[in-house]
């Protein structure tokens, strides 16, 4: 599997499209999840994906084989979805809770707005509760468990990814599965 | 080992980062521990239901949308590859649309009226019109380009109109050849025979 992305890659650096369009056909839905997940908004997650593969390809001339290239364009996916959180925040300052203990926010409430991808329209009410959960983990530690539970990578790759010490990496994904199973008991699904 | 101790130790198993020794150590106080081992079992339990929320699937539209949006590849036109193929024609090509563009702009400059020879005072010019008074005599070659030369005199020598016309009295005397040049090719002709005689000269 490695090889093989590593020779698309190769492919497409040398001009060729039909590797990259590969490339696409093989991270799109891994990306798409991943930005789903962080931003709960198809839409942003649609741009994200995009987004994601034009930076890629600009940057294919930087492409070095001897790189994990899942880790690549992990990266710069995971950085695009913080950039969004980032500027949601600025935009505005919606972090208050709207209602004392729900622990949900205006993000939230804005989040579900709009299309909805046709998996989250069969949630059951335990999955939906676990959404919110995940809407709900503080933007540092939500990075780092989505990447270690819902794509199943290693703190190693985490760490590579968000470009922090494995040490950071362990510290949020305990904080952040801490966080989970303390709301999640709270909603007695533990 | 308490509590405090083995909650870290927990996670590391969770991460799959645990060593042997140490998981026997956690082992052991969660056979001991009651609250440890709900905590966990609720720890374990979070991340299944965490790992098992379903994939959401791009739209399948989305790859045609990405390929469509990337920039045009930085493609070599053909005729640059057959440059690349040929150099020797090219060169060859290069000189040539020199040669002719310079020719093409002396030949559209040439507009006015010109007269050339080595002896032009015995000649009078109205309007476009050169004329070779009776009685008058040329010495050497005559030529004149865009005009009408019309001679009632002597010439001791060629005359040659380029785009133009002659008109000759019966008093005229050419002892030369008389030619007339009009179109553009004879005259390239006639421009390219100049220039390698004068070079031979």
């Amino acid at each position: 599997m490695k090889e093989m992305e590593t020779r698309l890659a190769k492919l497409a650096k040398g001009g060729d499209r039909r590797a990259f369009a590969e490339l696409v056909e093989l991270y799109k839905d891994k990306i798409y999840h991943l930005a789903y997940r962080m931003l709960h908004n198809a839409q942003e997650a649609e741009d994200v994906v995009q987004e994601t593969f034009l930076k890629l390809y600009a940057n294919l001339h930087r492409f070095d084989e001897s790189q994990k290239f899942s880790t690549w364009i992990y990266r710069i996916g995971t950085n695009l979805c913080i950039d969004r959180l980032r500027k949601r925040k600025a935009n505005y300052s919606l972090d208050a809770d709207v209602s004392e203990g729900d622990g949900n926010d205006w993000h939230t409430m804005l989040a579900s707005d709009g299309r909805t991808p046709e998996e989250e329209l069969l949630l059951s009410e335990t999955q939906r509760l676990i959404r919110r959960a995940i809407d709900a983990l503080p933007e540092k530690y939500r990075s780092a468990v989505i990447l270690r539970y819902l794509h199943d990578l290693s703190l190693q790759e985490i760490g590579e990814i968000l470009d922090m010490p494995v040490t950071t990496v362990k510290t949020r994904v305990h904080r952040g599965r801490e966080y989970l199973r303390r709301r999640l008991e709270k909603e007695s699904l533990l | 080992m308490n509590c405090k101790e083995a909650i870290p130790l927990m996670h590391d198993y969770l991460d799959g980062e645990l060593k042997a020794a140490q998981m026997a150590l956690l082992k052991e106080h969660l056979l001991a521990c009651l609250a440890c081992r709900k905590h966990f079992q609720q720890l374990e339990r979070a991340g299944a239901l965490l790992g098992a929320m379903p994939r959401v699937a791009a739209p399948d539209s989305l790859t045609d949308r990405i390929m469509q949006s990337l920039p045009a590849p930085p493609k070599r036109s053909a005729w640059k590859t057959w440059i690349r193929r040929h150099p020797a024609a090219t060169a060859a090509a290069v000189f040539m649309a020199v040669m002719l563009s310079s020719f093409a702009t002396m030949w559209s400059s040439d507009n006015e009226l010109t007269v050339k020879g080595s002896d032009l005072d015995q000649v009078v010019i109205r309007g476009n019109t050169v004329y070779v008074p009776p009685g008058s005599t040329v010495k050497g070659n005559l030529i004149v380009e865009n005009g009408k030369i019309q001679v009632d005199g002597n010439i001791e020598g060629n005359l040659v109109v380029i785009d133009g016309s002659y008109v000759l009295a019966s008093t005229a005397k050419i002892s030369g050849q008389v030619t007339k040049i009009n179109q553009a090719f004879e005259w390239l002709w006639y421009k390219m025979n100049d220039f390698w005689s004068r070079l031979s000269r």
